[in-house]
């Protein structure tokens, strides 16, 4: 019975509780977007860096995990005392660069000699590695989703680079070049970002990094066996704030229209809530006749939302084909309870309000 | 249901002593009710007659349990109304009485089946249909149920409360001038039904009317003014 009613009163209300569901969908969307598009990024981002194969990372004193976001670079010659490190086998100096032209990249600038040695080589699936200056490397996906080939044309970093070849992606990042050019392009010359480095042997890891760590104190030495695990937004301080941030706006945009679509709706419907607690209806039916509504609305808000989301993610990769939105069950779970929660905390004070009203009063409502 | 044996009038169904009702106005007190005494037994119709403001909604709103008396006692059947806090009052309402009112108070959004079932899920005795089809089929409404309020006349919505209030089989109906919003024809139609109800199904019925001719269908006229009774004849 409640539900039927329930069903009649939205419907007769056709745009508010249109505007309401969208509030909802919308509430929903802007969650599973911001958490999918920073889980998507950092999660590719350590893929990729798994991907180069080395067994350890050295960066400069309190870097970022997420280490493109961390320019502070390191002298170059660090690397050859890395190298003289017992059961070092190979060290690979990058240089990082954030390239913002035609949606987010990060390009590597290598040394190809010695990140071939750390990652075992690129994969090529067409055209041959770095040799002159303005080359560029791109990886499968990149060329895919930008429709490049190698002899094109590649503007970057306010540069064009002439594309060399394409490789099988997974190594650190989709874009390379030299890196003396990238040093010349961002005025940091005999500078790394990163060092790579490869043991003799993998068990040996532990050991490298405890020798290492002593050579260069304060340095962040990680082992990137592991590193997956690292790249979460906990680790991230200052992504996790706005992850954070994102989802309390989402929340409370879901709050106020629903305690506002709610308030006007008990404020019109004032006798008819007479007309129930005349007929003998208790407080807690009123509220639950309240609350029942706003789940309805929430519920249908939800699945407006999961729909708008994907439909969002759809237009994201066809506009930016490299980016990973990652919407995971858990977070269509979280979106879901959190639009439910706060539309019920919403509906609380209407609920309230309604369930107090005075029988008589209400009857004699205009 | 059926005719009112003649050991339930001994006990009335409904009685009141010295009921006060006083409002607030600002820091002027009105006292629409002053000190009513009333019983009224299981079985009979009441019309309430008085000039307006003379405090016959009031009494009504109090006897039913919608609103809280500020003085003496009200009864009804057995249970002291004015020991009751709103939970219990509110109980009561749904249990022993049923309201019809001048301006019907359908819900819009449902239709007239929908009406009527909601009184039947508040009570939350569940769903009888012989109970609905009976009184449904009673009050000529078999054809009108799949429609909303908007779709009906004055004369239907003012049936389809009626079905409303009967629907739990109340122990007294309690009218606040029914007619009030019908023309003639109408008003004849709710009235003889209300009549048909209370002597076919013996239900206790206390109308608030104005019109004299609509209070000669009770089985009994009060008379109202200034917050007291002034007599209490029985019609013939
Ligand atoms: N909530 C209230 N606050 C203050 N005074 C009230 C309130 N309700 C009713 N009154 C006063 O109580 C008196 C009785 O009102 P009531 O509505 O019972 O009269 P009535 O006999 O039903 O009149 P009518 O025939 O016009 O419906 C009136 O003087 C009215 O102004
Ligand atoms: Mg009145």
């Amino acid at each position: 019975m409640i539900k039927h009613m329930i069903l009649r009163n939205i419907l007769y209300r056709p745009v508010r509780t249109l505007i309401t569901i969208i509030a909802v969908g919308v509430e929903v969307t802007l969650v599973l977007t911001v958490v999918g598009l920073t889980s998507g990024m950092l999660s590719d981002t350590a893929k990729r860096i798994e991907g180069i194969g080395a067994d350890i990372m050295v960066q400069p004193p309190s870097a970022s995990v997420f280490m493109a976001f961390s320019g502070a670079p390191m002298p170059i010659e660090i690397g050859q005392r890395l190298a003289q490190i017992k059961n070092v086998q190979a060290v690979a100096p990058v240089l990082l660069q954030f390239n913002s032209t035609n949606g987010l990249d990060i390009i590597y600038g290598i040394d190809p000699v010695t990140f071939g040695q750390v990652s075992g080589g690129f994969v090529f699936h067409a055209g041959h590695e770095l040799q002159a200056a303005d080359d560029i490397l791109v990886d499968d996906w990149y060329a895919k989703g930008r429709k490049v080939e190698v002899g094109d044309t590649l503007h970057v970093l306010g540069h064009d680079f002439h594309v060399a070849g394409i490789v099988e992606h997974g190594k650190g990042a989709r874009l390379f070049v030299l890196m003396s050019t990238l040093q010349d392009l961002s005025g940091a010359r005999d500078k790394a970002s990163v060092f790579f480095i490869r043991c003799d042997k993998p068990e040996q890891t532990e050991k490298v990094i405890g020798l290492i760590s002593a050579l260069l104190p304060h340095y962040e030495v990680r082992p990137l066996r592991d590193y997956m695990s690292l790249m979460t937004s906990s680790n991230l301080p200052g992504l996790k704030t706005f992850i954070d941030s994102m989802i309390w706006l989402a929340a409370a945009i879901g709050f106020l229209v629903i305690l506002l679509s709610m308030y006007t709706t008990i404020i019109e419907r004032t006798r008819e809530i007479g007309v129930l607690k005349s007929l003998g209806a208790s407080r807690s039916y009123v509220v639950r006749v309240i609350l029942s509504e706003t789940t309805a609305l929430c519920v249908a808000g939800i699945v407006l939302g999961f729909g708008m989301s994907y439909g969002v993610r759809m237009l994201f990769l066809a506009v930016f084909p490299t980016l990973t939105i990652l919407i995971t069950p858990i977070w269509l779970l979280k979106a879901a309870g959190l639009a439910i929660v706060g539309g019920w905390l919403g509906a609380t004070y209407p609920a309230w309000l309604a369930s107090r009203k005075d029988p008589i009063e209400a009857l004699a409502y205009e | 249901m059926g005719v009112p044996s003649v050991g339930s009038k001994l006990e009335p169904i409904l009685k009141t002593e010295n009921l006060w009702k006083v409002f607030r106005a600002g820091s002027l007190d009105v006292a629409a009710l002053r000190g009513i005494n009333l019983d009224i037994f299981a079985g009979e119709f009441v019309s309430v007659m008085g000039p307006s403001g003379c405090g016959k909604s009031t009494l009504l709103h109090v006897i039913g349990g919608l609103a809280r008396a500020s003085r003496g006692r009200v009864l009804l059947d057995g249970n002291d109304l004015t020991s009751l806090g709103d939970a219990g009052r509110t109980l009561l309402r749904r249990h022993k009485v049923g309201f019809v009112f001048q301006r019907f108070n359908l819900l819009p959004t449902l239709d007239a089946r929908g009406n009527i079932a909601l009184a039947q899920h508040i009570h939350g005795d569940g769903f009888d249909p012989h109970r609905f089809d009976v009184v449904t089929q009673m009050l000529g409404l078999r054809e009108r149920l799949e429609h909303r309020p908007s779709e009906l006349s004055g004369g239907e919505q003012q049936r389809v409360a009626i079905a409303r209030a009967i629907i739990n089989e109340p122990k007294i109906v309690l009218a606040d001038e029914p007619t009030g919003n019908l023309d003639t024809k109408n008003s004849e139609n709710v009235l003889g039904l209300l009549r048909q109800l209370n002597k076919d199904l013996g239900q206790t019925i206390v109308m608030i009317t104005h019109n004299p001719e609509a209070a000669a269908y009770g089985t009994r006229v009060l008379h109202m003014r200034d917050g007291l009774v002034v007599d209490g004849a029985a019609a013939n």
